[in-house]
């Protein structure tokens, strides 16, 4: 499972329309299986938005999505999970009165997975053993990092072959943000794919093999995580420095 | 006031508790999976109500066995309803113009089919335990009404279903990404709240004579516990339940029967000034000062 290469996922003019208003503008990306991507850019680019599109969640207007060389433009959202693609939202997006363990049991809702939910949860247990101490606690009683553990648990339930991470530590206090991106590269060296959306450029592009810069719905830029942090624009525009 | 009366009072409370929690239940689920607030429940509880009628006078069926029997057969009537009319309402995460039109036109033909069907006569369910001396019909209404509200609880916590549906009232969105069938949800969630509303009349129907107009008051009701109880929570339908069962069985001590519904109007007002996030608000206030 752990080799390199080969697109696992391909998105091809993508285009989202909230209503009358067009959010993405022919948005392509491809992501290498076994890889780190990112894509990095300012509120409102449209980076949630286009991971909305490739779980589903949103439908796009035109544009195509392709997994395993297969076009999921067309399908609800539990079709998607059930091919192994997760994402874990902006905000935790956890069910606040639900314990955290029903939290990761509906990670995997699907019915084809829920033959694999006890041995799925005892693996986010092993991961994340403070989950494991607050079990039967009600997710919304955890702390803000407590919740943002649960949130990726549960995304890594459907055991991902890509999971799409948006902003996963944002409003995190500094310590919690380096736990939590050391989760992610443990999760990584599992091979799994990632697609990490990121407002921590720095961190973001350090990270990522591969980096897209998204700016009101497009790419703009492109390139390996290194050469974007070097690129005088994003360090301008970005990284605040002169 | 003596002691017996008072106790008299309060268990009278309690048994009206029960039966005004199956009727507003239904309600919650409705409003928690779909956003949609059912104006239709008071013509799905009529049709609860003549359902056991039929059933008590074409094959002497008990009419509590009759009303439990009404749950199945509304719950596949509130699925079919739904997969013909509601499924394409528009979706949203707050009550839509077009859901209550729908809603409020859905019960204006119910109510016209119960008349061309039963005529506008009023009808009731007589049986030897109508008029024994302890209310057995309404011992016996209470408990059919708690074992169906602790059978939801339990399916609401312990299945997949359950957790989707409450996964839908809490956080639509994560719930959709996770993988629910909204549409399969939603159907059943509704079908279940059909079959509430059903068996609230067919026990209704039970303890109070009626026609096919049944179950206006009892509408009115179902807002006042569920404002009191918070829009989504099913515990919360329990407490709101009490409250007014009790405020309107002690009232009777102090403003003529005929009031009744004022109160209940009154409480609604009431609340919706005081406590807009229901008697949950309450508490958690109630915890922050303590």
């Amino acid at each position: 499972m752990n080799q390199t290469g080969g697109t696992l996922l391909r998105v091809q003019n993508l285009e989202v329309s909230y209503g009358a208003v067009q959010v993405l503008w022919g948005v392509s990306l491809s992501v290498v299986r076994g890889q780190v991507a990112a894509i990095i850019g300012s509120n409102g680019a449209g980076k949630s938005t286009t991971l909305n599109a490739i779980s589903g969640v949103l439908k796009a207007t035109s544009g195509r999505i392709v997994f395993k060389n297969e076009d999921l433009a067309s399908l609800p959202p539990r079709e998607r999970v059930r091919r192994h693609i997760s994402l874990v939202p902006e905000g935790r997006q956890l069910w606040p009165k639900m314990t955290v363990e029903e939290n990761l049991m509906m990670g995997a809702f699907p019915p084809k997975m829920r033959k694999n939910v006890k041995a799925n949860i005892a693996r986010v247990y092993e991961m994340f053993p403070r989950l494991k101490e607050r079990r039967s606690q009600l997710a919304g009683t955890l702390s803000g990092g407590e919740q943002q553990m649960c949130a990726i648990g549960r995304g890594l339930m459907p055991q991902p072959e890509l999971l799409m991470l948006d902003e996963p530590t944002l409003g995190l206090a500094p310590k919690m943000v380096d736990e939590i991106f050391q989760f992610v590269r443990d999760i990584s060296n599992q091979g799994v794919t990632i697609l990490l959306v990121a407002q921590n450029v720095n961190y973001a592009l350090q990270f990522s093999h591969y980096a897209y810069l998204m700016e009101t719905g497009k790419i703009t830029l492109e390139g390996p995580g290194e050469s974007l942090l070097s690129n005088q624009y994003v360090q301008e525009a970005y990284l605040g420095s002169s | 006031m003596t002691l017996i009366d008072f106790t008299n009072l309060l268990v009278s409370a309690l048994l009206l508790a029960g039966i005004y929690a199956v009727m507003s239940v239904g309600m919650t689920v409705i409003y928690g999976v779909m956003k949609i607030v059912n104006l239709a429940h008071a013509g799905f509880m009529m049709l609860g109500a003549y359902f056991a009628l039929e059933l008590f006078q074409r094959f002497r069926i008990d009419p509590i066995i009759a009303a439990l029997l009404a749950f199945p057969v509304l719950f596949f009537l509130g699925a079919a309803v739904h997969w013909v009319l509601l499924r394409r309402l528009p979706r949203s995460d707050e009550p839509t113009l077009p859901s209550l039109l729908l809603m409020f036109g859905l019960w204006l033909v119910l109510q016209n089919l119960g008349y061309l069907i039963w005529g506008n006569t009023d009808r009731s369910i007589f049986t030897p335990r109508t008029l024994s001396v302890v209310s057995t019909v309404r011992l016996a209404v209470f408990i059919a009404a708690v074992g169906c509200l602790l059978l939801l609880e339990v399916i609401l916590h312990y299945t997949w279903f359950g957790r989707s549906v409450r996964a839908l009232i809490q956080n639509r969105y994560a719930a959709l990404l996770t993988g629910v069938y909204e549409d399969r949800t939603a159907g059943i969630a509704f079908g279940l709240g059909i079959g509430f509303a059903g068996l609230a009349g067919g026990l209704l129907g039970s303890l109070y004579s009626f026609d096919p107009d049944f179950g206006r008051p009892f509408l009115i009701r179902a807002f006042v516990i569920i404002v009191l109880g918070g829009l989504e929570s099913i515990s919360g339908v329990a407490i709101g339940a009490l409250v007014l069962a009790l405020v309107e069985t002690f009232s009777i001590l102090f403003v003529p029967a005929g009031y009744q519904l004022a109160i209940s109007f009154g409480l609604l007002a009431l609340a919706l000034i005081v406590l807009p996030g229901g008697l949950a608000s309450l508490l958690a206030k109630v915890r922050r000062v303590a």
